[in-house]
């Protein structure tokens, strides 16, 4: 993923969308991309930060730029599935049991601090982002469409944390960092705010219509077999790499196929190309492999095994693979 | 150029390079004050040495002039006054001779009259010269990083002024040589560091340490085997008088008529001619040789006269009955044959013939009386010189006007001629050492001093030969000045003149060896004459008038006489051999045949042709190292440069492999390319720019490389290439035209890869 500067987006709706994030997010263009690659490809974002950094800013800008709504759930240790999902209550006037809908009844949902809180609440929200559903008193309920979560957690080594099992961390499309802002962007922050916070200012630019529109788009990427077998070399590499105890799920491959979808139809190409996949992999893999103790004890990280793995795939090209 | 110019070459490698620049530099300034009466030249050099390191420490241009300034103004100063230049007339007088001069000169420039322009601004033109030509180096070095024009120019220069001036390049060669060597290994070592932080596997230059062991020691190798390895003398002439003879003509003077020609009279030698090209005679012969007429014995101080002794040879000619005998059985020889046809209008009473005569082939024969046109068959009979070797009928009324010969041509073994004896029989000494009473001394000591370095006369004749092309002596047929009275032919053309034609050089010769005691002849002809066409196996030959020549004939008591070849510009006809082994039966054999055949003349002649033979024949059989034909017959100059031929083709082909391979690719694409193609032809390129050392690296995505390589190749062509190729191989597209129109990108890049 490029600079600002030379950003490869070139899809125009996207394009402003990102132009329109950008107005209260400063100088994560990067991360600012990867969030719509997850939203259009119809998967969830995970961001590991400390607290400050512009999270649920960039969620709520997201969530502007869309007009979509936008709910939070605040994740703590007493926080209950029903606290998620909703709750059925008993209505004396019409002597039945109503539905009210939790916060993940929206179209954007900022789950923070999802390591807080107990397992047994995580595993209801990580079921609704697998599923695109919530089972509550024995009934199912289909979630809005579009749905995206952007969930965060705080850097495991922090106390009183539940961390993320392997399991649930593969529901998430990517996982990655939004980091401190450079002086330079932390001067423009300032300036920003100064009078006035413009998430308030901030305006829809296109509709949820046009989103789902896009959605259905993204599907049609064409991507070519040879960048298929790339995809699952590269998958196949997390699993042999000697310093990983579990290597990428199918699943992985699945996502990442889709994010790259997503990434060269923002790009306005409507096929694939390993480019994308290699720019993705790191954001979509690192969470997906655990390291074993050899790995751990000599300072191996995820980065730098998916790093290696990446490095060392061949990308197909001409007849090096039988097309 | 951007991207270079941005960087700060500061490695070491850079500045060696740059010093042994300066070194290549310092060689061309050495032989100017040889060549030109150009005087100070330490002053240029320390100049040139200022420039360079004010270039090298890349001082600012604004730092940079004023400081050249100076330094230029400082040189003058040094040159043209006598006041030192830190005091206050020198300084300033110097400044205001510049100011005038370059007004005065500048103003002469613009006039264009170059000729008059001033000692001064010559030489500050020079300055400015050097202070640009070290920029140059320096921008060839650290810039465009190619240096091998400069060498190239630098051997060239340097050859050149050797072959033409006085000046004797042959340590500056070696130091150019070295010099060259590390400077484009260097350079070479630089290019190749460059490309791989190109590529990212090393992060900076350096010098190599295994690079420069294997340099160093290969070049030491290389030079000490050339330094200590025996050399040829030059095979071929003085280059010099052989152009002015292709541009001026060839030509020889006898007599002192002035026009060219072969005459009988050689009593008074001296003064320039003209040039006659009138046709001689035609030969029809198998190889080219000097047409023999006549020589001469007694050297007067003016010119050389013969004392015939005249022999009757039979009737006629007749197998194997020879009079006049050129060398011993122990000379290899071939027998050839040759029809000499007199052109219309010209005959002689006497045969030419090359070699040594065996036969006159009498059907051949065809004459006609002085006068008429009729031919005549009065019987004649042969009359042969056998001291000087001309053949003529002894009815002088009659004139040949065709004839068919056969003749011996040898082969001379240089073994053999350098171990001959010196014992010259006393028929021979008496004849052929005669010198004038009043030969100048200094001929004798110039003699004597030519060839006090060499032990035997094969040697010391090749010593004498040389000594005219070594010293600087000019061929040249006009302005000769005939000797004064009481003034020696060839003291005049040894120590005065220095420059004169066939005549000069040869009577030269024949007078130095004979002070020297060797015995020597004074022989007349014709050169071998213009190639006009194949006949059969054999070439026809046309001998002008202006191929009327003269040369020396050196008596070597195991061989023979042997033809040399004073003159300038002229090559020796006869072979020269280096033999390796004896061939003991060849040579028994024909002793065998010619002694049945010994007259009484050769006896004379060749008094010691017995004793010698047996002399001759042990150290033969012992095998010493003497003469075989197989393994010089194999070495022959058409097979060397045959064999030079292919193995520079092939060099240039390992060399330029990759160059022509690309090539095919360029023009089979060319051809052959349509969109189908594409992905074949972006496959090629992939595989080209592998084979290049611009490989892909391996989890490299296409985009990545292609970046990498329009930054490597400064192009923008495989970016667009590669878009084109993805949307083909990893969009699943059709083809449209593409071909056609990326066609242009692909062969920029196939080509930028060899420039």
């Amino acid at each position: 993923m490029r600079s600002r500067r030379n950003s490869s987006v070139v899809e125009p709706q996207i394009n402003s969308m990102i132009e329109n994030v950008e107005k209260v997010v400063v100088g994560k263009r990067k991360e600012i991309e990867l969030s719509f690659i997850a939203l259009l490809s119809g998967g969830h974002v995970l961001l590991e930060d400390v607290p400050g950094v512009g999270k649920t800013m960039l969620v709520r800008a997201i969530a502007k730029s869309l007009g979509a709504e936008f709910k939070r759930i605040q994740f703590t240790p007493d926080l209950l599935p029903s606290d998620v999902t909703g709750v059925s209550v008993f209505n004396q006037k019409t002597m039945e049991f109503q539905f009210r809908p939790g916060p993940i009844m929206a179209n954007v949902v900022l789950a923070d601090e999802i390591n807080r809180t107990s397992p047994k609440t995580q595993a209801a929200l990580l079921e609704a982002l697998e599923e695109g559903s919530v089972t509550t008193d024995g009934e199912t309920r289909e979630l809005q469409e579009p749905f995206f979560v952007m969930a965060t957690q705080n850097p495991i080594e922090y106390g009183g944390t539940y961390p993320l099992p392997e399991a649930q961390l593969d529901r998430f499309l990517f996982k990655f960092k939004i980091g401190y802002p450079s002086k330079q962007e932390e001067l423009e922050v300032l300036n920003r705010v100064e009078k006035g916070h413009p998430i308030a200012e901030l305006e829809a630019v296109i509709s949820l219509k046009d989103l789902i529109q896009m959605q259905k788009k993204v599907v049609n990427i064409y991507v070519d077999e040879t960048v298929k077998r790339y995809i699952i070399n590269l998958v196949n590499g997390t699993r042999q790499h000697h310093a990983v105890y579990l290597g990428a799920s199918p699943r992985a491959s699945i996502a990442l196929m889709k994010a790259a979808q997503a990434y060269a139809f923002m790009q306005d190409r409507d096929f694939v190309v390993p480019d994308d996949v290699k720019t993705l992999a790191p954001y979509a893999l690192q969470h997906r492999v655990l390291l074993n103790s050899d790995a751990k004890l000599s300072e191996m990280t995820n980065e730098r095994i998916i790093k290696d793995v990446i490095d060392h795939v061949p990308i197909p090209v001409g007849n090096e693979t039988a097309k | 150029m951007k991207r270079l110019a941005g960087q700060r070459p500061t490695s070491i490698t850079h500045f060696f390079i740059y010093v042994l620049a300066f070194l290549l530099l310092w060689e061309w300034l050495r032989p100017i004050p040889t060549v030109s009466n150009t005087g100070h030249i330490d002053v240029f050099i320390w100049f040139a040495f200022f420039s360079s390191a004010l270039i090298y420490l890349r001082i600012p241009i604004k730092f940079i002039v004023p400081c050249l300034f100076l330094g230029m103004l400082y040189g003058l100063n040094y040159i043209f006054s006598r006041e030192s230049f830190f005091s206050r007339e020198g300084g300033l007088e110097t400044f205001r001779l510049f100011m005038s001069e370059s007004i005065y000169n500048i103003s002469l420039i613009y006039m264009w009259d170059l000729a008059s322009l001033t000692n001064f601004f010559r030489t500050l033109l020079l300055f400015l010269l050097l202070a640009l030509i070290c920029y140059l180096l320096y921008f060839w070095i650290f810039h465009t990083r190619k240096i091998f024009f400069f060498l190239l120019s630098t051997i060239i220069y340097i050859t050149v002024l050797d072959t033409f001036t006085a000046i004797d390049a042959s340590m500056a060669i070696i130091r150019i040589v070295v010099i060259g060597f590390f400077m484009m290994t260097l350079l070479h070592m630089l290019k190749v560091q460059e490309e791989e932080k190109a590529i990212k596997r090393i992060k900076g230059t350096y010098i190599s340490t295994a690079w420069m062991y294997t340099l160093i020691f290969m070049i030491l190798i290389a030079t000490s085997i050339g330094y200590a390895a025996p050399k040829f003398d030059p095979q071929w002439d003085d280059p010099v008088p052989t152009f002015q003879r292709y541009v001026l003509g060839e030509g020889h003077g006898s007599g002192s008529v002035n026009r060219v020609g072969y005459g009988e009279n050689d009593e008074l030698l001296g003064g320039g001619f003209i040039q006659d090209h009138s046709t001689v005679f035609f030969a029809v012969a198998e190889e080219a040789a000097y047409w023999r007429g006549d020589s001469k014995h007694e050297y007067t101080g003016r010119g050389w006269i013969g004392e015939p002794r005249l022999v009757e040879s039979e009737s006629s000619y007749v197998e194997n009955a020879i009079d006049y005998y050129m060398y011993r059985n122990s000379v290899h020889v071939e027998e050839r044959e040759v029809l000499i046809t007199m052109a219309d209008g010209v005959g002689f009473n006497h045969l030419f013939y090359p070699g040594q005569l065996t036969d006159v082939d009498r059907s051949l024969l065809s004459f006609e009386p002085i006068g008429s046109s009729e031919d005549n068959d009065l019987p004649f009979t042969f009359l042969t010189d056998v001291n000087g070797g001309k053949i003529s009928a002894d009815d002088n009324t009659i004139v040949f006007k065709e004839y068919g010969l056969t003749y011996d041509y040898p082969k001379f073994s240089l073994n053999q001629l350098r171990d001959s004896s010196e014992d010259d029989p006393d028929s021979i000494r008496d004849l052929y050492l005669q010198l004038p009473e009043d030969l100048p001394e200094r001929v004798s000591n110039l003699a004597e001093e030519i060839t006090s370095d060499y032990d035997n006369r094969y040697d010391q004749v090749i010593a004498v030969e040389q000594y005219f092309s070594r010293n600087g002596y000019e061929y040249r047929t006009t302005d000769v000045p005939t000797p004064v009275e009481g003034q020696d032919y060839v003291d005049q053309f040894l120590f005065e003149t220095q420059y004169g034609y066939c005549d000069n050089y040869s009577t030269a010769m024949a007078v130095l060896l004979r002070a020297v005691d060797i015995p020597t002849r004074w022989v007349k002809g014709f050169t071998a004459g213009e190639e006009l066409e194949e006949v059969g196996e054999g070439h026809r030959y046309e001998v002008k008038n202006s191929n009327a020549h003269s040369w020396v004939e050196v008596y070597f008591p195991d061989v023979g006489w042997v033809p040399f070849e004073p003159t300038q510009g002229f090559t020796n006809n006869v072979e020269f051999y280096e033999e390796e082994e004896e061939t003991v039966t060849d040579i028994e054999s024909s002793e065998e045949d010619r002694d049945e055949q010994e007259t009484p003349e050769r006896e004379d002649l060749m008094p010691l042709w017995e004793e010698e033979n047996e002399d001759f024949e042990p150290g033969a059989a012992s095998g010493s190292g003497r003469n075989t034909k197989s393994g010089i017959e194999w070495l022959t100059t058409k097979n060397v440069i045959i064999s030079i031929v292919v193995l520079l083709m092939v060099m240039i082909f390992y060399q330029k492999q990759n160059r022509i391979q690309n090539r095919y690719f360029l023009m089979k694409y060319r051809i052959l390319g349509k969109d189908e193609k594409f992905l074949s032809a972006y496959d090629r390129l992939l595989w080209i720019l592998k084979n290049e050392g611009l490989p892909r690296g391996e989890g490299e995505t296409l985009r990545e490389y292609a970046t990498r390589v329009d930054r490597v190749l400064n192009s923008m062509s495989m970016a667009k290439l590669t878009k084109t190729y993805e949307r083909m191989y990893y969009g699943g597209k059709e083809f449209n035209g593409e071909w056609e129109k990326q066609r242009k990108d692909w062969e920029e890049l196939v080509k930028a890869l060899n420039p």
